[in-house]
């Protein structure tokens, strides 16, 4: 073994507690039996004299894992990775823990410094397994995924799916459901694409049992044509060459756009609201193509009408995704923030300022206000 | 959370084996600059495995013809992890391992300390010169420290505050398996003076607390922690530079403190004689145990006798 043990089995018998080596000068001459730390245990961790123990060794072992992997992936010829083949890689979404709730797993304050080189190591890992994960070998992807998994949020899916806007549902008969809000009014608008005469309608569905997507408008007098559940053909309106002299001419169909149970020109008397709810059809060159059942609630005409123009454009992006772009430039998607304006105290309304009148001959105490 | 699950995870990353279409070529260190590739999009797990054969199949072409090449090779020249994970060993250490390892190399002449003198050589180019020929029986005088308190069951902390110190101190540790700690970041004040707000009530009546052992690889920087030591007398030993007064620590080694190579070098001596003084104790321990029980199976065969 080594040429000391050699040496040290040629000396003579040493006592239990040898003094042979070293001893500390100051307890040399009155150690006792009780003094002796000899038998105490030790402390049992590495990194106990840091002071953070538990952290360190987390840190220390994600290090060796990090060292670990990269040496795996080195002999797998999947490092050093040129640039061609980092940019195939995909994107990686972890979601690590929060600072608090990784201290806790950690036992262990976190500072920002300290949570930062844990996230650190940790997506450095998730670095490793992706290379491994993207070029098929599994088991070393899993192995580097166990550790990180330990780390990483349980509700991962969901905060990943969250913040992202729902896609608009559409229901069996291809209505879509959308709601658009204006100062203190709210619209709940159904659209559905509006069948030509030219293509052939489907088989009618005669159940009226609701989806449970999206609620059902209540019963109200529209088209036969909506029952019908085939997506419409938008070439005719969006082709913008013009008509070969064997091509059919465009055929233009008729909506119905109705509010409350009361069509559009009725509830709508002012020409300023009716172009408000045709704006988005204008500018997307789908007038005739839709029919629109809306509820509208509060508010007054201008509310109203900008709700049910929001619903519109919302539901105009669903069936068209393509002229979303358009509207959006237009500023047509844009809940409009504007609402009327609190009363303020010291205020008459929310700026008209109170009158304060001044006498010239007297002193400032003599200011007079109105109320 | 322990990290005993992240450990025993990390040993199935270890064993795992790989897809058995990609061969085991151990072939690392190619720089990847020369390998030539073919930049083609891949996008299936079979385009990676084809890009993984072909870099293979280029890295064992050029081992073959390495073996015709120069004599000196990866394997048979010093690699600069060498100094970490190959250490020196007390007795075979000399001065030409110091020399290449940059440990005479001491600050400039306008801050050396007057107390340096004694371990000084000289002083060329403006920077002071450490004399090996100290250096070397001293730090084999720690060395020996190292062992004996090892032997005699004692624990022993690894001190390495900079970042490039922070390997050296954990494998010095790891050496020493349950006799060897490590301090890699910060010091923290109070850890010796005020144990019992740092460890616990609990802890300090129930375990050895105060180690008997403290190694700095940059004691400069770690003045507080030095002085906590004397405070509740611990030997210490220090790598002390020209511009450190060497009265500092116990047991002082005059070298390089800057010098990675230098920490690593002096940190593995000392780390391999603390090994060695591990096992004289697990083997004193084993020897006890048997005497023991041999006493023991003695005690009851001379009841049995009375009895009958």
């Amino acid at each position: 073994m080594f040429n000391v043990l050699r040496q040290q089995a040629r000396a003579p018998l040493r006592r239990a507690y040898a003094t042979q080596g070293y001893v500390p000068p100051a307890a040399a001459n009155n150690i006792g039996q009780s003094m002796i730390p000899r038998f105490k245990p030790r402390p049992v961790s590495p990194t106990f004299y840091t002071g953070l123990p538990s952290y360190f060794e987390n840190v220390n072992t994600l290090e060796s894992a990090i060292t670990t992997s990269r040496n795996i992936l080195q002999n797998l010829q999947l490092l050093p990775l040129p640039k061609f083949a980092r940019d195939a890689l995909p994107e990686s979404t972890p979601v690590w823990k929060g600072k608090d709730e990784l201290g806790f797993q950690v036992e262990t304050k976190l500072t920002t410094a300290r949570y930062r080189r844990l996230v650190g190591l940790l997506t450095q890992l998730e670095e490793f397994r992706k290379i491994a994960d993207t070029a098929g070998c599994v088991e070393v992807a899993e192995s580097i995924g166990d550790v990180t998994v330990l780390f990483q949020r349980e509700n991962r899916d969901a905060v990943l799916a969250g913040g992202k806007k729902k896609p608009v549902q559409f229901d069996k008969y291809g209505r879509t459901y959308t709601i658009g809000r204006r100062k203190e009014s709210s619209a709940r608008v159904w659209m559905i694409p509006v069948q030509g005469k030219s293509q052939k309608p489907a088989a009618a569905a005669a159940s009226s049992v609701p989806s449970v997507q999206a609620p059902l408008p209540p019963a109200a007098e529209v088209n036969e044509s909506q029952n019908e559940a085939t997506s419409p053909d938008l070439t005719p309106f969006l082709s913008p060459k013009p008509l070969a002299k064997t091509e059919e001419p465009t055929e233009v169909t008729a909506t119905n756009i109705i509010i409350n149970n009361v069509p559009l020109i009725k509830y709508f008397p002012h020409s300023l609201d009716r172009e408000r709810i045709m704006r988005p059809f204008r500018l997307a060159g789908l007038v005739g193509a839709y029919n629109v059942f809306a509820i509208a609630r509060g508010g007054g005409t201008t509310g109203q009408s900008g709700a049910v123009a929001l619903g519109v454009a919302k539901g105009i992006v669903a069936h068209a995704p393509e002229v979303q772009p358009l509207l959006k430039k237009a500023k047509l998607l844009r809940r409009d923030p504007r609402a009327v304006e609190r009363k303020k105290t010291g205020r008459r309304k929310a700026r008209k300022a109170v009158r304060i009148f001044f006498f010239s001959s007297c002193s400032a105490s003599l200011m007079l206000t109105f109320y | 959370m322990s990290s005993s699950i992240l450990r025993s995870r990390l040993g199935a990353a270890a064993r795992c084996s790989r897809r058995p279409a990609v061969t085991r070529i151990c072939t690392r260190g190619y720089p990847a600059a020369a390998v030539p590739q073919e930049e083609r999009p891949l996008e299936t797990p079979d385009d990676w495995t084809q890009f993984q054969l072909d870099r293979a199949e280029f890295k064992t072409l050029v081992d073959h013809f390495s073996n015709y090449g120069s004599t000196q090779t990866r394997d048979n020249t010093w690699q600069p992890h060498h100094s970490l994970h190959r250490p020196v060993a007390p007795t075979q250490l000399t001065l030409s391992t110091l020399l290449a390892a940059g440990a005479h190399l001491g600050h400039s002449k306008s801050l050396m300390n007057p107390n340096f003198i004694p371990y000084a050589y000289g002083v060329r180019a403006g920077v002071t010169v450490i004399d090996l020929d100290h250096t070397l029986p001293l730090l084999r005088r720690a060395a020996k420290l190292v062992r004996s308190v090892a032997a005699n069951d004692g624990t022993i902390v690894f001190v390495g505050t900079r970042p490039d110190l922070r390997s050296a101190v954990r494998k010095a540790a790891s050496r020493m398996e349950e006799q060897g700690f490590h301090v890699a970041d910060r010091w923290l004040p109070g850890t010796l003076t005020n144990k019992v707000q740092m460890f616990g009530a609990q802890a300090v009546l129930k375990q050895r607390v105060v180690p008997d052992l403290v190694v700095f690889l940059n004691p400069l920087q770690n003045m507080p922690a030095i002085r906590e030591c004397a405070m509740e007398h611990v030997p210490t030993i220090g790598i002390v530079d020209s511009n450190v007064d060497p009265r500092i620590v116990m047991y002082p080694i005059p070298a390089n403190d800057e010098s990675t190579r230098t920490a690593e070098l002096i940190a593995g001596v000392l780390s391999v004689a603390g090994r060695e003084g591990v096992a004289l104790r697990k083997e004193e321990d084993l020897k006890r145990q048997r005497r023991a029980e041999r006493m023991a199976a003695r005690q009851r065969d001379y009841e049995r006798v009375a009895v009958e």
